[in-house]
């Protein structure tokens, strides 16, 4: 069990652009489940992933933490299948399970020899409406909890000023509040808010079902229908999501503590996302892939090749979000030089990194995006987790598949034009992790 | 080419096979090999015995700076022409040096099999070794080597191994110290490189979309250059492993404890009984009674565990957690107390026949990617585990007798023996 908010890379292809990405079947039962399959026999194997479309995005003032506590809950058992049963029956059989919470929704997941896959259906949806909680599982759990919090943040100074940054970039959002929880609304949260939350959650309509593997679309349907049909799905879950303000300040966060060895500058964005368009979300992807993505950046070529002043420098977009994305920038300094230094060095090289954005090098990040979608077929939980969570953010099926069509649509002046808004975009954070 | 024999790979469901072979190339270079057309991905594990464990001590750390330095060029391309290539042909290339070997693996997308391997060949015989890319490489390690002691958990993972292993030479860090990766130069390195990487020292599994002729003339291709000179000497055994416990200050709210015993070496007959002890002691995830008695009936941590690391000829087990500096004696008390249970009164029927029954049912899990598939054959290799082993596995594990396996927990589990590396500020 653990919560991420981590970056997968979607798998799509672009030189077979008439080709589906991942011929998934997908269907919807009554009250609401989407059931995703993409068929894979080349060994009795199956992952199976639910996605529930809320994370901590849909907590309220003073609960933050709750939907993150919740995923930890949900291996607590059922009144069928009591205490550890789930995990218990799943060991027997050689698989292996997981779970996390990220800000748009929480995720759990299995891998298992494909003849049991009944059983493990039956068991993920047993949990959704049949958990049976003791106070002190809740009380226990919360203890666990902190320690989790205790070792991801408080003992991380940089996982700190990243808590610190976020809060700063989104004001009004809940991109701004830890999925963990602040300490002090974790050691509140009760038992009656656990339980409100799962009845008023868990159900059938804010849930997607993927199975990935050796298992036959039709069979699926049937099974899943079993075990799900029964359910009620109330009323629709509304999303709410606040927009944040410009931010009018320039801001410079500093974090000092005594076990920092080495200084690190970083810095976000708060940017678009796929759900506002797709094609110019690609665009920017591979723009800032060309500009800050590995060891052949032109970041790095500036700034570790020739000048030398970092070690390292680099960054990402991650653009699957419900609300808005952001760009992640970080360098690492060889010798001691002042922070503020830092953001005039990079913001005075960006005015003029039009020119050095060449056709070579989206032929190159476009190549290497294809060749990606490929590795991210090479298994059977990659795909599940792209699909889940490109749905769960509000992405169609039908865009996903037809993925490749539109990247291979991007051209030079797409990405030139995303570009240019990023070097213009005041709404950032810089962040210092210093000694 | 000789074709030695084939096995073929049977699941319970017999739609399901895989076969594989036992190759070997007209330089006399052996690998595993299976054919796998279901995607058009061509992966290669591979793993050179030495490692750091190699490195003179005044320059420790440079078998970690040489590997760092594969994707850095080759005599014809460089370092960032070669970086290119591997994006336009979709390959992906890693080397890691560890304690007892360098691993490496290599994946090429079937379309680019030539171009890729081409590449291959080129990294692994003719690196660059520019003066500059090997400055900018270092002060990437010196970095790193700083940022791992900003880390709670890699610092205590270090001054763990440092105690731990003692006089032996597994005790130092993989990455050198800032002052022995300074004394390596360009030259250093061209002989390291000679050493490290020799051809009665590769251990190769292939798996993906291509013929057995065709991989068989790349492999020679790539590795049927090196050198055959003298084979490097197999590491030592433990014999002086650190017991009690060690505590290194520093100011954090949370402390972190790992802990290590003696374990045996892979290829021991007792290992599969020594597995399915861990198991349920601390390595089966949700299962095990560190999880259930630690985590869940108490709270005390968030992640607790234990695992048997295998080297060369030799193997340890390991333990950790992370807790409040409240919390740390009570619950090294309660790690401590497990084991003499353990040791006491070993395992039940029950866990004995889940655990089993685990072990037989997670093996397919292997097979549901190229390089999964890849690296499972260099290992069985690695560890001379036998050519039979894929059909003697599930004999090995149901041939084992609960008593046999309390009688072995009781020789083999001592508290005497168990080493705690506390890092924090523990209280009381």
């Amino acid at each position: 069990m653990k919560l991420v908010a981590f970056l997968l890379v979607l798998l799509f292809s672009f030189e077979s652009s008439s080709k589906k990405l991942f011929n998934a079947k997908s269907t919807n039962l009554d009250n609401g489940l989407t059931l995703v399959v993409v068929e894979n026999s080349r060994a009795p194997v199956v992952a199976q992933m639910i996605w529930y479309n809320f994370g901590s995005s849909i907590e309220k003032r003073g609960k933050s933490g709750l939907a993150h506590f919740m995923e930890h809950l949900m291996f607590k058992g059922t009144k069928k299948h009591p205490k550890s049963f789930f995990s218990d029956f799943l060991s027997k059989v050689g698989g292996s399970e997981n779970a996390f919470t990220s800000y748009d929704y929480t995720a759990y997941y299995q891998i298992f020899p494909s003849q049991h896959v009944e059983k493990l259906i039956e068991l993920e949806a047993d949990r959704m409406k049949n958990l049976t909680l003791t106070k002190k599982n809740v009380e226990i759990e919360k203890q666990v909890i902190l320690e989790e919090r205790f070792q991801r943040i408080e003992s991380d100074p940089s996982a700190q000023l990243d808590e610190s940054m976020r809060s700063i970039l989104f004001p009004n959002h809940y991109y701004g509040r830890p999925i963990i929880g602040w300490r002090h609304e974790i050691e509140n949260l009760s038992y009656k808010d656990v339980i409100d939350f799962y009845k008023e959650l868990y159900n059938p309509q804010n849930a997607t079902l993927i199975l990935s593997g050796d298992v036959k679309f039709d069979d699926a349907k049937k099974l899943v229908k079993k075990y799900y049909k029964d359910y009620k799905s109330p009323i629709k879950l509304e999303q709410i999501n606040l927009e944040n303000p410009d931010l009018k300040t320039s801001t410079n966060v500093e974090l000092k503590n005594e076990n920092v060895k080495q200084p690190i500058w970083k810095r976000i964005y708060r940017t678009k996302s796929y759900g506002s368009s797709i094609e110019e979300s690609i665009a920017l992807d591979l723009g800032i892939k060309i500009l800050a993505g590995g060891t052949s950046s032109i970041l790095y070529e500036e700034f570790v090749n020739k000048k030398k002043i970092f070690s390292m420098i680099g960054g990402f977009y991650q653009g699957l979000a419900r609300g808005e994305g952001y760009i992640y920038l970080y360098a690492i300094p060889n010798n001691e030089i002042d922070h503020v230094k830092i953001n005039y060095l990079l913001e005075d090289f960006l005015i003029n990194v039009d020119s050095e954005i060449t056709e070579e090098k989206l032929k190159l990040e476009k190549k290497k995006y294809y060749y990606d979608s490929v590795y991210g077929m090479d298994g059977i939980l990659k795909p599940a987790e792209a699909i889940g969570e490109a749905l769960t953010v509000g992405i169609s099926l039908k865009d996903i598949e037809n993925w490749n069509k539109k990247l291979s649509e991007v051209n030079l002046k797409m990405v030139k034009k995303e570009l240019k808004e990023f070097i213009k975009n005041k709404n950032f954070v810089t962040g210092s992790l210093k000694n | 080419m000789k074709l030695i024999f084939v096995i073929l790979l049977f699941f319970f469901n017999s739609s399901h096979s895989f076969e594989y072979e036992k190759l070997e190339t007209k330089s006399g270079i052996k690998f595993w090999f299976v054919e796998d057309k279901s995607i058009p991905i061509i992966s290669v594990s591979f793993s050179f015995r030495g490692g750091s464990s190699i490195d003179f001590s005044e320059k420790n750390g440079i078998s970690n700076l040489m590997t760092s330095l594969m994707d850095e060029g080759t005599s014809k391309l460089t370092s960032s022409d070669f970086k290119n290539q591997m994006k336009l042909n979709g390959m992906r290339l890693n080397l890691s040096s560890q304690k007892d070997k360098i691993d490496g693996s290599f994946q090429i997308i079937a379309s680019q099999l030539e171009q890729g391997f081409e590449l291959f060949y080129q990294a692994l015989n003719h690196p660059r070794f520019d003066e500059e890319d090997i400055e900018r490489v270092r002060k990437q390690i010196i970095s790193s080597i700083k940022l791992d002691e900003s880390d709670l958990s890699t610092l205590a993972s270090n001054k763990f191994n440092q105690f731990f292993f003692n006089e032996h030479n597994f005790s130092r860090n993989v990455k050198g110290s800032i002052n022995t990766i300074s004394n390596i130069d360009r030259y250093d390195l061209i002989n390291f490189h000679k050493n490290a990487f020799q051809k009665n020292n590769v251990i190769i599994g292939v798996a993906g979309n291509i013929k057995k002729k065709k991989i068989t003339e790349l492999i020679e291709k790539v590795f049927g250059n090196l050198e055959n000179s003298e084979k490097i000497p197999p590491v030592k055994k433990f014999t002086r492993l650190a017991k009690g416990e060690e505590t290194y200050k520093m100011k954090t709210p949370q402390t972190s404890v790992l802990f290590g015993h003696p374990g045996l070496a892979r290829n021991n007959e007792n290992f599969f009984a020594l597995r399915i002890a861990n198991y349920i002691f601390g390595g089966g995830g949700f299962q095990s009674r560190l999880y259930k008695n630690v985590r869940e009936k108490k709270g005390l941590v968030y992640s607790i565990y234990s695992y048997l690391l295998s080297y060369d000829n030799d193997g340890v087990i390991v333990g950790g957690f992370q807790t409040r500096n409240k919390s740390v004696y009570q619950t090294i008390k309660n790690v401590k107390n497990e084991w003499k249970r353990l040791q006491s009164k070993g395992i039940s029927r029950k866990e004995f026949e889940n655990a089993k029954a685990y072990f037989k049912g997670s093996f397919t899990r292997n097979f549901t990617s190229t390089i999964s598939i890849a690296r499972l054959l260099q290992i069985v290799q690695y560890f001379d585990l036998g050519e039979d082993y894929f059909e003697k596995r599930d004999e090995i594990i149901n041939n084992l007798e609960l008593k046999e396996v309390n009688e072995i927990i009781s020789k083999f589990f001592s508290s005497d023996e168990l080493f705690f590396m506390i890092v924090g500020e523990p209280e009381g």
